[in-house]
């Protein structure tokens, strides 16, 4: 910990680099200047505060460079598979494989955002029919046109069912454009009939276990189909493992974040960090380390009582990911902090079984996804961790044109204030949300005021 | 102690000055937003002043408000208008438990609890079509002044039913409208209807009473009605609604400066 905890701009990155640097750091093959992924394309990383740590600086360049990751892996023979809509499970199954790399094109709904709608893939998206009245994953299907962000996958695996009406009709017109698709169906979380229990807590048939299981069967012979490699259980089982260390240090990290006063991370870096649960940035083990990197350092900084928001901010429990990542800057800004969240995802913080069959334990997995359950089940399991953490607020962020979005807050909103009677906002959240900065910043600010004012009484 | 509050909002920018040992609101002031809004609202606040025979060394704290708060350089510090306009009420109307405040760019529903602190609030977050600007526009293509709508809605006897979601859209509405013969009287009847069920709406049916209605709109004659109609709840009209974000800022001052 060479310097005091604070956030940075991208140039003061580059200094800060070369101090650390200079202080003995080995950057693995993927660092550099945080800087020259603006200059190439994602320019709105110029209007980011950024955590000053090497394991921060070693999240962004692992982040910001899986493209170079996946077309290095195309260009030594592995075969790519794209999980769409997968929030952590055929990631797992793909990882299990020799031979496979898997990543997430979904991720490049934040192309817009980075880009600063420099890019064309939200215009390509809108050429097909993809509107605004899409969720802003339709990026994904401009990035697809494009060919320019990642290599297109060997075979793409995409979910549907109760997952995401939008994402469905993006996946079929995909499938329209030439890319096979391996559909696998989940239906609706529900807890009729014989029922048991679901990693987090929540009930569901064992119809539905079964109906999933099979339904992964199909995936798992369609990867095993493309490694030229059947994928046993044992093999299956040691993915488990290892996807099982990941959520561990990643519940860990979360765990001294959520915890600790002042937070020792700031909340941009902890959803970037969150996102590695799923996709493991298209490398597994290497996702690994860079979270236990981040790990050391929050609780190296949590054990000195340091950190880089100041010490007494509001704790705020995060609902959503944003699609303009400036946004998390900004709660800290109006002097919030993170400390807690419920990214779309958190069911994939949760460990898989391991005292399963590995096939009837990540059918139980995907059946714990907040996305095919009631809004009330995740406003539950929201509620309990807003507890544990000792939240303050609550922010529901609305992801434009993004169906569950509709209704869900005033849902989150009346078990929140029954629950716990802490204040909730709702705002929504924009690709580039510059224009409506005032009044994000404007709301924000009002609730940080009311946690203040019900702190003094 | 004389203490400011300073309430630059989109549309008009508005001083009030607060002495703490009288308890009372010693002065206030407004004029048009400008490009310069710092010195605007720095000449308001010396000339306003000035009339009371004081200067800024007699200001022993000043808050600022309003969307331009983060700007204002000569504020001793900024608090949202959400805040500040609760503060204000609150000492207007003690009794105020929900809040509608509508302004020139933005409306807000605020509910305080039952010791007047603020604990919720929704305001408008993509689009003024439940703000003073569709007012002001649908009063310029109908050829009728803001004064003179509560007089005309009064007139009208089937209130024109205004669809669009999005003001630029709503103006293209009202021009058919015209076109089509319906009258002026109905059209601003029906805008008015139109803003005030558009707030019910983001307040999400929420009501506490009382029910005060504050901010620029307020003024607007007619809008307390429509109010009232769209709440289903008596709307009490808050004493010079223009000045309550300022004045709540001035308290706020005057709070800061006794701690």
């Amino acid at each position: 910990m060479p310097a005091e905890p604070s956030l940075i701009s991208l140039d003061q990155w580059t200094a800060r680099r070369e101090e650390l640097i200079a202080d003995g750091l080995q950057e693995p093959v993927y660092g550099g200047a945080l800087a020259r992924h603006a200059d190439a394309s994602d320019k709105r990383l110029r209007q980011f505060h950024f955590d000053n740590s090497a394991a921060a600086l070693r999240l962004w360049n692992f982040l910001l460079t899986e493209e170079d990751r996946l077309r290095v892996a195309r260009a030594s023979g592995q075969m790519l598979v794209g999980a769409m809509k997968d929030l952590g499970t055929v990631p797992v199954m793909a990882y299990s494989l020799p031979n496979i790399v898997a990543f997430y094109p979904d991720g490049a709904w934040w192309i817009p955002c980075l880009t600063e709608h420099t890019d064309q893939v939200i215009r390509l998206a809108e050429a097909a029919g993809f509107g605004e009245a899409f969720c802003p994953v339709r990026a994904m299907f401009g990035a697809f046109v494009a060919g320019s962000r990642f290599p297109l996958p060997d075979l793409l695996v995409c979910s549907t069912g109760a997952t995401c009406d939008d994402f469905a009709s993006l996946g079929d017109a995909l499938e329209h454009l030439g890319h096979h698709i391996c559909w696998w169906e989940i239906p609706h979380r529900h807890s009729r009939g014989e029922t048991i229990v679901l990693p987090g807590g929540n009930r569901v048939s064992r119809a539905a276990v079964a109906f999933v299981r099979e339904e992964l069967m199909r995936v798992r012979a369609e990867l095993s189909s493309l490694a030229g490699h059947p994928l046993n259980d044992e093999e299956l089982t040691s993915g488990i493992n290892a996807a099982n260390r990941v959520r561990r240090h990643l519940r860990a990290l979360r765990d001294v974040v959520f915890s600790s006063d002042p937070a020792p991370l700031p909340a941009l870096e902890v959803l970037i960090a969150e996102m590695l649960a799923i996709h493991f940035c298209s490398e597994r083990e290497e996702s690994d380390v860079v979270l236990l990197g981040l790990l050391a350092e929050a609780c190296e900084r949590a054990r000195a009582g340091v950190g880089p928001i100041e010490n007494g901010a509001a704790r705020v429990f995060w609902i959503n990911p944003v699609a303009d990542l400036r946004v998390m800057n900004l709660l800290e800004e109006c002097g919030g902090r993170l400390c807690g969240s419920d990214f779309m995802f958190c069911h994939a913080l949760d460990e898989i079984p391991e005292d399963l069959e590995p096939m009837e334990a990540l059918a139980r997995m995907a059946l714990s996804d907040p996305m095919v359950g009631s809004t009330e089940e995740r406003a539950a399991r929201v509620c309990a961790e807003a507890r544990r953490y000792r939240a303050e607020g609550l922010v529901v962020s609305r992801v434009p044109g993004a169906s569950h979005c509709a209704y869900e807050g005033s849902i989150i909103r009346k078990a929140v204030e029954r629950s716990l009677g802490i204040p909730v906002l709702e705002i929504e959240v924009p690709a580039v949300c510059d224009a409506v900065m005032p009044s994000l910043a404007t709301r924000l600010e009002a609730l940080i005021e009311v946690i203040r004012h019900r702190r003094t009484g | 102690m004389i203490t400011a509050g300073v309430d630059a909002g989109s549309r008009m920018i508005k001083v009030a000055l607060w002495d703490t040992e009288e308890q009372m609101l010693v002065g206030s002031a407004w004029c048009d937003q400008g490009v310069h809004q710092v010195q605007l609202a720095g000449k308001l606040l010396d000339d306003l002043l000035r009339r009371l025979g004081l200067t800024r060394n007699d200001c022993a704290r000043t808050v600022a408000t309003g969307y331009g708060r983060n700007i204002i350089d000569f504020s001793d510090s900024a608090v949202t208008e959400i805040t500040c306009h609760a503060v204000g009420v609150q000492h207007l109307a003690p009794r105020a438990r929900t809040i509608v405040e509508i302004g020139g760019q933005d409306s807000k529903v605020i509910w305080l609890d039952d010791s007047g602190v603020v604990q919720d609030f929704a305001m408008n977050d993509r689009c003024a079509a439940g703000t003073g600007r569709f007012l002001e526009l649908a009063a310029d293509k109908v050829s009728i002044g803001l004064h003179e709508l509560e007089a005309a809605a009064r007139k009208s006897a089937k209130p024109a039913v205004i669809s669009s979601m999005c003001v630029v859209f709503a103006e293209t509405e009202i021009i058919g409208l015209l076109a089509s013969g319906v009258c002026p009287e109905d059209i601003v009847a029906g805008v008015q209807s139109s803003i005030a069920s558009r707030v019910f709406s983001m307040a999400g049916g929420r009501v506490r009473d009382e029910v005060v209605f504050t901010g620029g709109v307020a003024l607007v004659s007619g809008m307390t009605q429509a109010i009232s109609q769209a709440f289903g709840h008596p709307v009490q009209l808050c004493e010079d609604p223009r000045m309550s974000g300022a004045l709540g800022a001035a308290l706020i001052a005057a709070r800061q400066a006794s701690l």
